[in-house]
């Protein structure tokens, strides 16, 4: 008993060993600039000559701030329609593509080669495709009679735009992990079903969907942060025009901290928009985990 | 205590922010990750408010002179840097490149580690100057005896806060009409428009629609930000003494309805029709667009097409009521709060800044009109077609309100509201009345800065 509670402790050690090194990282660039913020989000810092405690007057101006809310608005719209949609492609892609064919992994690089680009970069390319005269797109609808409109330009189709865009960036690689959690799924399942005689259907409904759950948690997880935190691809595309219907929090942050020096409020800004997504992601856990995966 | 709780808060902030930032580089807008990076010994800050000269002990002082200037703009200030330290001995003078200067700059003037000349973007003055970041320059202007009456007044105006001058400016520029010589001669217009009328008539004129499509754009409605600059010609000015929003009367009313005419009535532009076209495809380069707005920054890239492009330059054609307007930029050199050798500093930004040889080498070098005016009088500006009417434009240019929310109030409240009356979502009155209702508030909340 003696040597085993020795063991215990040498292989405690040695955990707590290999992990300081990560923790003390996350402490020194998480944990303290975390407290650091919260703390500063309670004074008018300025960077340069003031810190003073001004207790919640960051919280009132940020109540009465209308296009804060806005960018809210705008970022929650985002997020709705674009999670599902993400979910859903990603998912579609990597049904098709989860099978040993010939050629099956060209198409999974050529679906995945949008993420390895640079979001900006990316972003600028699509502003060209998408000109309302010499673009791409409209060309193309031209040839189908259809006078495209001016997408990037115009209050109705720009944050439509920006999501389009951002899928095309992002299915790519939640492709991969839903292929990795398509791999995991045990044949002997499907097996079964099939033996008594369920529709691919009835698979999918009863076998498939519920063993993704814990892959469609992670990807419905990242992608909630993501789109609330939105902000280098929208800057590209439409720089939150036209008539703030794409600008972001995120925006905002950065516009009060760097360019306003109001690093305080920019704070206040910042930890509402952490609290936000934290709401976001609670509520997709209790969604996710409302049925536990059958196995 | 205080300066370590700063470093860690911006850099908590930093990492905050910089997650959802990501490549937004290269718009010159994001930070470059962690900006405490550059924090050194402390106890070195600020402080040094009445540097005195260093005695010449026969070693040349160092100078750190940073810019966010790269590529040819790099070589451009390396140009002068040379030519400054060949001119003397006692000061060597280095020129740093900092893609995000004003980040780094943040930290290193609370942190040490400051530069002892700093290229600056001039309307960033009303924001920092009250933050006693920066060195005041009266003295050493005074001592040289150096005539104020020599610079651009508005740009010297966009340098002061509080009755104290905080830096010399290095180049001018305001906005003035480019007009393709062709397509308006092609069209039957004789000369280039002086009046809003004759631009009107001209952008009608010049307009070809095949359907659709919009195949030439008689004038470029594509920039909201230049309601600054109508507003001026109609007679209108931005901010009232008192600091808030004066453009909801007959004069901003004025610029709308000219606006709605050109864009719905004439429809001599689309909108979206310039956004994403880069250098290579620029609309007025290609001969898609007749007449357009833009700085003397433009003039190089127009003039690499050659007998292609057949431009030439006016001053704004003026309001309904004769007024002239244009919005005066530029960027100046300023000395650090943080400087340890503010004397010898001051000695460069003269040399470069004051003299008019130098400001000329500059000129001819950067392809800018310097802020220096006898620098002007050169024949490299006064006899050339193009510089000339920039020339004119900036003997009536003002420079934007310097309020430390102008540019908030301008790009979150203003521009929405003017976008969506170009789209037709909301008419004059409720446009400037929300614009102005948004804007006040924005000033307000950015106005205290001390």
């Amino acid at each position: 008993m003696a040597s085993y509670g020795k063991l215990t402790r040498h292989q405690s050690r040695t955990a707590y060993l290999f992990i300081t090194p990560t923790m003390l990282l996350f402490l020194v660039f998480t944990v303290v600039p975390v407290v650091m913020a919260s703390y500063l989000s309670f004074t008018n810092y300025d960077v340069l000559s003031r810190m003073k405690w001004v207790g919640l007057e960051n919280y009132r101006r940020l109540a009465d701030d209308s296009l804060y809310w806005t960018t809210f608005k705008n970022v929650a719209y985002y997020t709705i329609v674009f999670v599902p949609l993400n979910i859903l492609l990603s998912l579609g892609l990597a049904l098709l593509l989860n099978y040993r064919r010939p050629g099956v992994r060209l198409f999974r690089t050529f679906s995945y080669m949008p993420t390895l680009t640079s979001a900006v970069a990316a972003a600028t390319v699509w502003v060209w495709l998408l000109h309302p005269e010499y673009g791409l797109v409209n060309t193309l609808l031209g040839y189908a009679g259809v006078t495209g409109p001016a997408w990037l330009a115009q209050t109705e189709t720009a944050m439509m735009s920006i999501i389009l865009v951002t899928l095309w960036q992002s299915i790519g690689s939640n492709m991969i992990i839903y292929i990795a959690g398509l791999q995991g799924v045990p044949d002997y399942l499907y097996e079964s079903a099939k033996l008594d005689g369920a529709t691919a259907i009835d698979r999918f409904r009863y076998i498939t969907w519920p063993q993704l759950r814990p892959t469609t948690f992670l990807v419905s997880t990242m992608s909630i942060i993501g789109a609330l935190q939105l902000f280098d691809q929208a800057f590209v595309l439409t720089q939150g025009g036209p008539g703030n219907v794409t600008k972001t929090p995120v925006y905002l942050i950065y516009q009060q901290g760097f360019n306003q020096l109001q690093m305080g409020y920019a704070s206040a800004q910042a930890f509402v928009l952490a609290v936000a997504i934290l709401i976001f992601s609670m509520i997709n856990m209790r969604m996710n985990k409302s049925e536990e995966p059958v196995v | 205590m205080r300066k370590w709780i700063s470093l860690f808060a911006v850099a908590g902030l930093a990492t905050t922010v910089a997650a959802g930032c990501g490549n937004g580089n290269d718009n010159g807008n994001a930070p470059e990750g962690s900006p405490s990076a550059s924090s050194s010994a402390p106890g070195t800050a600020a402080a040094s408010a009445s540097a005195a000269p260093s005695k010449s002990t026969g070693k040349a002082v160092e100078l750190t002179f940073w810019g966010d200037w790269s590529g040819e703009g790099q070589k451009q200030f390396q140009t002068m840097v040379d030519a400054f330290n060949k001119s003397q001995d006692r000061i060597r003078v280095k020129y740093v490149l900092q893609q995000d200067m004003i980040t780094k700059f943040l930290t290193a003037a609370t942190s040490g580690g400051s530069p002892d000349i700093l290229f600056w973007d001039r309307w960033r003055t009303s924001l920092y100057a009250p933050k006693k970041v920066l060195h005041p320059v009266d003295d050493f202007l005074a001592k040289d005896g150096l005539s104020k009456d020599d610079f651009y007044g508005e740009a010297l105006k966009e340098l002061t806060y509080d009755g104290k001058l905080y830096g010399l400016p290095l180049t001018v520029d305001a906005r003035a009409l480019f007009y393709n010589k062709k397509l308006l001669a092609d069209a039957g217009v004789s000369a280039p428009p002086t009046t809003w009328q004759e631009l009107e008539d001209a952008a009608v004129k010049t307009t070809k629609w095949d359907g659709n499509k919009l195949q030439v754009a008689g004038f470029s409605l594509g920039d909201n930000g230049l309601f600054n600059m109508y507003l001026q010609q109609a007679g209108g000015t931005m901010l009232t003494e008192d600091g808030k929003t004066n453009f909801n009367g007959d004069q901003g009313k004025a610029v709308l309805a000219y606006w709605d005419r050109l864009m719905n009535q004439d429809k001599v532009y689309k909108i979206g029709f310039e956004k994403g076209l880069g250098e290579s495809t620029d609309a007025f380069a290609t001969g898609k667009l007749a007449m357009t707005y833009t700085g003397p920054w433009m003039l190089t890239t127009y003039k690499k097409y050659g007998k292609d492009l057949d431009f030439g330059v006016v001053p704004p054609p003026a309001g309904p009521n004769g007024d002239k307007g244009s919005v005066m930029g530029g960027f100046g050199l300023v000395i650090p709060e943080g400087s340890k050798h503010q004397q010898e500093a001051w000695e460069f930004v003269k040399w470069w800044t004051a003299n008019k040889d130098n400001a000329l080498l500059w000129a001819k070098t950067s392809l800018n009109i310097p802020g220096f005016k006898p620098a002007i009088e050169d024949p490299f500006f006064k006899d050339d077609p193009f510089w000339q009417p920039f020339l004119e434009t900036l003997e009536f240019a003002k420079i934007r309100p310097q309020h430390p929310g102008y540019s908030v109030m301008e790009t979150d409240a203003l521009i929405p509201n003017l976008e969506l009356f170009q789209q037709k979502k909301q008419n004059a009155d409720d446009t400037l009345k929300k614009a102005q209702q948004q804007g006040d508030k924005m000033l307000q909340d950015n106005a205290s800065v001390k």
